[in-house]
């Protein structure tokens, strides 16, 4: 019986990807879209930062710390949490974005290495599982006792949000906003 | 009885796909797709013709007829390569190198099998041998389907159609014949009908998404950063990089 167990396993795992490949093909059809973003999407980009570094900066806390109640302490924690915990998320859709830019133009590309293409991947997994394991961490220590941590995510969103823009200005030179030389510049305060 | 008319409706179905690809003049589209069709219709043919005149003979008949199926699956195989893969020449690569990671140890298999004098280890019968040769395409179908989502090429219903029938035959019967070598399972009445129904469901999928042609759509026209992939592959490595240093960064913070 139990020589059976991998073709039982193999034959269930056919069946389950095949149903994961239909659900994702019809659901995202529009995989084209990821090389030609529209104009608007650049612009909420840009502004994602600054809105990181609003969530995140210590002149809410230290003010609210300073002024208010200890259950308005606690409210404030707990609205935060929430919006940092949106921000990584967010975070992590652009960095999947480039992949998939990536991915897209890798698949025709005829100098295509295997071996770069397998780091680039591994690269891509560890990065996910790093930014889920954040993710949960600002959940069970708050924003407030996390703030260092998304500090230095937040220089690393500006360089990533000037590297990603670059990239699209490169796919798609039309619908991208001009990227200047000095597109790395993004300022922290933790 | 309800053999039979699984039976009657499995060649009656293989008749209309193969009419209406001749009808509608996409054969010739899917060329490996339909020679694999024909020949497992007139397998069915042949089969009923010996299961009426010589009853005596029919099982020998019917496995080896099933075995010389399976073989030809592997047409549809190549069928949904050469489509899937047909116009993406980076994918291809990774493609033939996957490819080549499973097919080595099979050949290196049937090799040690033939030198030992056993020819394939496993394959004592001859469901035992349709079990593995369905095993191994079951393999090279998730090879297909991960590079096809991985590297989100657009593949058309047409395609998408041959991929699922196929996939979902190809799934049940790794199972069935699996369990169906099992002492208690082979006889049962209802056990041995799992493997028709689930070849019926595929000739209804196919019946569904082959009846017009459905090209698979173009890929996006090339733009400037396609010609160099190096650039793109560092500059993605770069950004995984720095996101991943980042991250850890903060983590120890």
């Amino acid at each position: 019986m139990s020589q059976l167990l991998p073709y039982l396993f193999l034959g269930l795992l056919l069946f389950a990807v095949l149903a994961w490949w239909v659900w994702d093909t019809i659901v995202h059809r529009a995989a084209a879209e990821v090389l030609a973003p529209h104009r608007s999407r650049v612009k909420s980009v840009a502004s994602h930062r600054d809105l990181g570094e609003r969530i995140f900066g210590p002149e809410d806390w230290d003010f609210v710390s300073r002024e208010t109640s200890w259950e308005i302490h606690r409210m404030f924690q707990r609205e935060r949490t929430v919006l940092a915990i949106s921000w990584l998320r967010r975070t992590r859709l652009q960095v999947s974005q480039v992949m998939r830019a990536h991915l897209a133009v890798a698949q025709k590309s005829e100098d295509l290495k295997l071996t770069t293409e397998i780091r680039l991947a591994m690269s891509y997994l560890l990065f996910l599982v790093l930014c889920n394991s954040l993710i949960g961490w600002i959940r069970l220590l708050g924003p407030v006792r996390a703030r260092k941590i998304v500090g230095q995510t937040l220089q690393w969103a500006a360089q990533l949000r000037g590297a990603f823009e670059q990239l699209m200005a490169r796919v798609d030179p039309e619908s991208c906003g001009v990227v200047g030389p000095n597109f790395n510049r993004g300022t922290v305060r933790s | 009885m309800f053999g039979q008319v699984l039976w009657w409706t499995e060649i009656a179905m293989e008749a209309l796909l193969v009419a209406r690809a001749i009808g509608a003049k996409f054969y010739t589209k899917y060329t490996l797709f339909y020679f694999y069709l024909s020949s497992v219709l007139l397998l069915e043919l042949f089969r009923f013709a010996v299961f009426t005149n010589l009853p005596i003979s029919y099982p020998l008949f019917y496995w080896r007829t099933q075995f010389l199926a399976a073989t030809v699956g592997y047409a549809v195989m190549l069928e949904m390569y050469a489509q899937a893969l047909r116009k993406c020449r980076g994918a291809v690569r990774v493609a033939n190198a996957l490819l080549l990671c499973i097919l080595a140890p099979v050949m290196l298999k049937v090799v040690a099998g033939a030198v030992s004098g056993s020819g394939w280890p496993t394959g004592e019968t001859m469901a035992t041998l349709e079990r593995d040769m369905r095993a191994l395409q079951a393999a090279l179908l998730l090879v297909i389907i991960a590079l096809l989502a991985y590297y989100k090429i657009p593949t058309g219903r047409n395609l998408m159609g041959i991929i699922v029938g196929y996939g979902c035959y190809v799934a049940a019967s790794v199972v069935t014949l699996g369990f169906g070598s099992l002492p208690g399972f082979g006889p049962r009445p209802a056990w041995r009908f799992v493997q028709p129904i689930a070849y019926l469901a595929t000739l209804s999928i196919w019946c569904f998404t082959l009846w017009s042609y459905h090209p698979n759509p173009e890929p996006a026209p090339e733009s400037k950063i396609e010609r160099d992939y190096k650039l793109l592959s560092d500059q993605t490595r770069r950004i995984l990089s720095k996101a991943r240093s980042y991250l850890k960064m903060g983590g120890q913070l």
